[in-house]
């Protein structure tokens, strides 16, 4: 009879029996002592019954480098002995005042090289020696004007490839513009023509294939 | 330093994202390919066109995501890919802000161009494992946008986390529900707390009410379970306030991943009021010690960021997070023989040379 009295109460705490009993034990707001109607006794409530937590778990079982807590990364090796992962470091763009001044007008690059540049497939062996003192020192804010045009090397880089691409389509028949090195509405135009008679994606622009189908590297 | 910004021109009529790329065998369509390269810079072509860039060799480019502008402009390159072993970058969402702090490294500007598109556009385009920071400005000034945003690249990108700094000024109980959803597990919230007591906070971030306010932000965070980091940036008024802030966050504010205490930045306003802001923790280490011990004697994770190792007493050492990023961080020759540069911060590219080499102890 004893042992019969005592089995019962031990096979539920045990954690035997109906799941409704244990449901039972959780967290009923007259158990905490607080007002149900208490905003943040609700806030704490909901944050449990997040529907994320089953997520989370997950997050867990694939970050298994953690240490001791739950929310560290695998990536615990970025910030040394610590198990939290440091968040990405604030960078903001250092302020407008230390932006170094604009390009003087002596540019570091006077004469672009004359040869004809190397274009797409064939790049260059071996690059010059670059010298990163021609490059902006900081980030941007937003809005702030474009630098002005400056004699480096990029313009004329740039209308040379313009240049052959206007002659190898003018050689086709199919641009009949100046050939000045400027992306205008005849050479879209025509580079349009062009992609649709190659079967190319038509965009109207000098895409890598474009230039390849030109054969504007093999001038 | 690394430049963020470079010199181009480009054949587009509008402001474009893509992605440049070196070798021709990944590409894709949003990728731009290296067709020219010279002493001066490269040429990219993709779908946009063609793009010559100045002062940077093509391979240092290779699979940067670069926001190109019109004609004769920049490249500003929104993610860099080279050589980070996770890659972390911040996109700029707006320079507009509703505080403004004694030491801000950015101060704000009034007007917003949005390019929440434009940014959405890159972060799709991000390198695998990318952890990407939000930053401003305050983000939360385009909460709509910035949350599309948050959500349109979790969902498509199931590697990709993001860390948005805010000021907690603009979350409301309506955005619980929102923020209490699965993508925002990838998402984590740096938020500046500066002092327990609210008039300090207030001034230090010159708005009236930001601490009450801050507080119902924190409220929402909480409620929705989002994944939090302080911040607290050192400065001479809320040294000594240091202990009532531990304790505040060891019992108001256990809920956060982390707490991050960080020494100031001679950039922007700071650098104007470097001698009344700045705090030399060399010189008395005592009340950070003790909020560190505190924090993690009640289980909160702090951490110290842009604090070079050498000057942290050996063990609060492996608290000093690397967390300079690379393209503004600085040594001086002092540092040459120290073995632990690999593991230290460093000093901000823009940190007072005298001071940095004075305070130097190599490992």
């Amino acid at each position: 009879m004893t042992n019969r009295r005592f089995l019962i109460p031990s096979l539920l705490a045990a954690g035997f029996g109906t799941t409704d009993s244990l449901h039972g034990t959780g967290l009923p707001s007259d158990h905490v002592g607080m007002d149900d109607d208490h905003v943040g006794r609700t806030a704490m409530l909901r944050l449990f019954t997040q529907d994320h937590l089953v997520s989370l778990a997950q997050h867990r079982s694939h970050r298994s480098h953690s240490s001791h807590r739950s929310h560290s990364s695998h990536r615990s090796s970025y910030g040394g002995g610590g198990g939290y992962r440091p968040a990405p470091v604030y960078t903001p763009p250092p302020a407008p005042t230390y932006r170094p001044p604009p390009p003087a007008p002596a540019p570091r690059y006077r004469t672009p090289a004359p040869a004809p540049v190397p274009l797409y497939g064939n790049p260059p062996p071996a690059p010059a020696p670059y010298d990163p003192g021609t490059g902006e020192t900081s980030r941007p804010g937003l809005g702030t004007p474009p630098p002005p045009p400056s004699l480096s090397g990029r313009s004329p880089r740039f209308a040379s490839i313009v240049r052959r691409v206007q002659i190898a389509l003018l050689a086709q028949g199919l641009y009949q513009g100046s050939i000045d090195g400027v992306v205008g509405p005849s050479l879209r135009g025509a580079l349009r023509r062009f992609q649709t008679t190659r079967g190319l994606e038509v965009t109207g622009t000098i895409t890598a294939p474009t230039l390849n189908a030109l054969r504007v590297s093999s001038d | 330093m690394i430049p963020l910004a470079l010199q181009s021109i480009s054949e587009a009529e509008q402001p474009f994202v893509t992605r440049l790329r070196v070798a021709t065998g990944t590409a894709d369509a949003a990728d731009s390919i290296l067709v020219a390269e010279d002493i001066d810079g490269a040429t990219f072509a993709g779908r946009n066109g063609l793009v010559s860039i100045s002062g940077s060799p093509a391979a240092a480019l290779d699979g940067d995501v670069v926001l190109v502008s019109s004609g004769v402009g920049r490249v500003e390159r929104l993610l860099r890919a080279g050589g980070l072993e996770i890659p972390t970058n911040t996109l700029l969402v707006t320079e507009r802000c509703d505080q403004l702090c004694l030491m801000c490294s950015q101060p704000p500007k009034k007007t917003h161009h949005d390019r929440f598109a434009l940014l959405t556009e890159a972060a799709l385009l991000a390198e695998p494992g990318s952890l990407i920071g939000i930053t401003g400005g305050e983000p939360t000034l385009y909460k709509a946008q910035l949350l599309d945003m948050i959500e349109t690249v979790l969902a498509a990108r199931s590697d990709v986390e993001f860390h948005v700094l805010t000021n907690g000024q603009h979350f409301e109980d309506a955005d619980v529900a929102r923020l209490a959803g699965a993508l925002y597990d990838r998402v984590t919230w740096g938020v500046p707390l500066y002092a327990r007591q609210a008039a300090l906070h207030d001034r230090i971030v010159g708005k009236k009410g930001a601490f009450d306010r801050l507080q119902d932000g924190l409220a929402v965070l909480l409620s929705a379970g989002c994944r939090v980091e302080l911040r607290t940036v050192l400065l001479s008024s809320n040294f000594t306030a240091l202990g009532e802030l531990a304790r505040y966050v060891t019992t108001r504010l256990r809920f956060v991943e982390a707490w991050s205490i960080m020494q100031l930045e001679n950039v922007g306003y700071a650098r104007k009021r470097w001698q009344e802001l700045y705090l030399d923790h060399s010189a008395d280490f005592g009340p950070i010690a003790a909020a560190l011990d505190h924090a993690h004697l009640h289980g909160v994770e702090a951490q110290l960021f842009n604090f070079p190792l050498c000057t942290v007493p050996a063990p609060y050492r492996h608290l000093a997070r690397p967390s300079i990023s690379d393209w503004k961080r600085k040594f001086v020759p002092e540092c040459s023989p120290c073995a632990a540069r690999e593991r230290c911060c460093g000093f901000f590219e823009w940190h007072p040379d005298d001071e940095a080499r004075s305070g130097v102890r190599p490992l």
